[in-house]
């Protein structure tokens, strides 16, 4: 066990984070809180829950590029770890220190990849939805037929509970960190810097 | 004594022929679901500008969904035929035989809607467009608390 003075030693604050994925992270979120709410409470001609659907298939678009095309810590390729790589840090991620993880860690990585197939598989499913209602029919409903369209309804609406409860997982491990590890992980997707271990 | 039985028997059995066997009264509440849809489509589609607008038709359609109202629907809800006692063969939750309330008061807010649209039909596109959206609201509350969405 080293001492604190050279665990500091071997740490850096250090820009991770670039400004269009922070960007993304909290349009992403204020999107599908908007589009969540409005689905759920929102008025029966549901045209701003359709808007915000599309806003969030825009974000995935994004992402997707982004996840192949952007710097280090936003690429696929950096947070995909294997099965060993998860569950170990699953089994670590308990002790009461900071994670000072670079970038997703190997499980919040895993968090990632089904998040975004979650939203992805929601937003595709709402276009092709056909509720009956004659006012809210998804833009491609034509094109799924009558049994596609009721499928992607049921579909729609089971994801959507997915929906909710990853989101509160994710909230859920943001406070976890912050309370039992002690490490903010919400201002470092809002000022892009945080501090991590040195690379070897 | 064994008379009487026959005889109640005879008188019993006409009776019980009476009541339309369940999955007969799940493809009739369809099929009513399916005229009310097709009078919708369209309206819906000289909403959309599918089809040109035209007051006559749009008064045929509206008069057919009014015809539609005044249809007893007691018959093709009878108990015993929610998805719960026929899986597979409709979406309808046993909540509308639990909730008669609430059937009741979306039931009105759909008769509102459907007088409002005969009212308004011939007053062109844009009042015939409000109307829509009215009813077609009346059918989302029905099908957010009373229809499974899928079967």
């Amino acid at each position: 066990m080293s001492s604190p003075s050279t665990e500091t030693s071997r740490l850096e604050t250090v820009r991770l984070w670039d400004p269009l994925l922070r960007i993304y992270h909290w349009l992403l979120a204020f999107c599908v809180i908007a589009a969540w709410g409005l689905g759920k409470f929102g008025p029966d001609v549901m045209t701003l829950h359709f808007y915000f659907g599309y806003a969030v298939l825009g974000l995935l678009a994004f992402r997707l590029v982004w996840g192949f095309i952007g710097p280090e810590h936003a690429r696929f390729g950096n947070f995909a770890y294997g099965p060993f790589a998860i569950l170990r840090y699953g089994v670590g991620m308990f002790r009461r220190r900071p994670s000072y993880w670079r970038g997703h860690n190997p499980l919040g990585g895993a968090f990632v990849f089904i998040i975004l197939g979650v939203l992805l598989a929601q937003a595709v499913t709402g276009l092709f939805a056909d509720p009956e209602d004659y006012i809210n029919v998804g833009p491609l409903a034509e094109y799924a037929g009558s049994d596609g369209a009721r499928q992607a309804l049921a579909w729609h609406d089971l994801l959507g509970w997915w929906v909710l409860g990853l989101t509160a997982l994710h909230i859920a491990a943001i406070g976890f960190y912050r309370r039992w590890k002690n490490e903010d992980l919400i201002r470092p997707m809002l000022t892009g810097v945080k501090t991590v271990r040195k690379e070897a | 004594m064994r008379k009487i039985l026959m005889a109640s028997a005879l008188i019993a059995l006409p009776l019980t022929a009476f009541a339309a066997p369940a999955e007969d009264v799940a493809e009739a509440r369809k099929g009513f679901y399916k005229l009310l849809g097709i009078e919708m489509d369209g309206l819906v589609s000289m909403v959309k500008g599918e089809t040109e607008y035209s007051a006559e038709k749009a008064q045929g359609h509206a008069a057919d969904i009014k015809t539609l109202t005044q249809y007893n629907m007691g018959d093709i809800y009878a108990p015993g035929t929610s998805n719960a006692d026929l899986p597979g063969k409709t979406r309808a939750l046993p909540a509308i035989w639990e909730d008669g309330a609430g059937v009741q008061e979306k039931g009105m807010a759909f008769v509102k809607a459907v007088e409002n649209l005969n009212a308004v039909a011939v007053d062109g596109k844009d009042e015939l467009a409000k109307a829509v959206q009215q009813l077609g609201g009346a059918c989302k509350a029905c099908h957010d608390d009373y229809r499974a969405k899928d079967f």
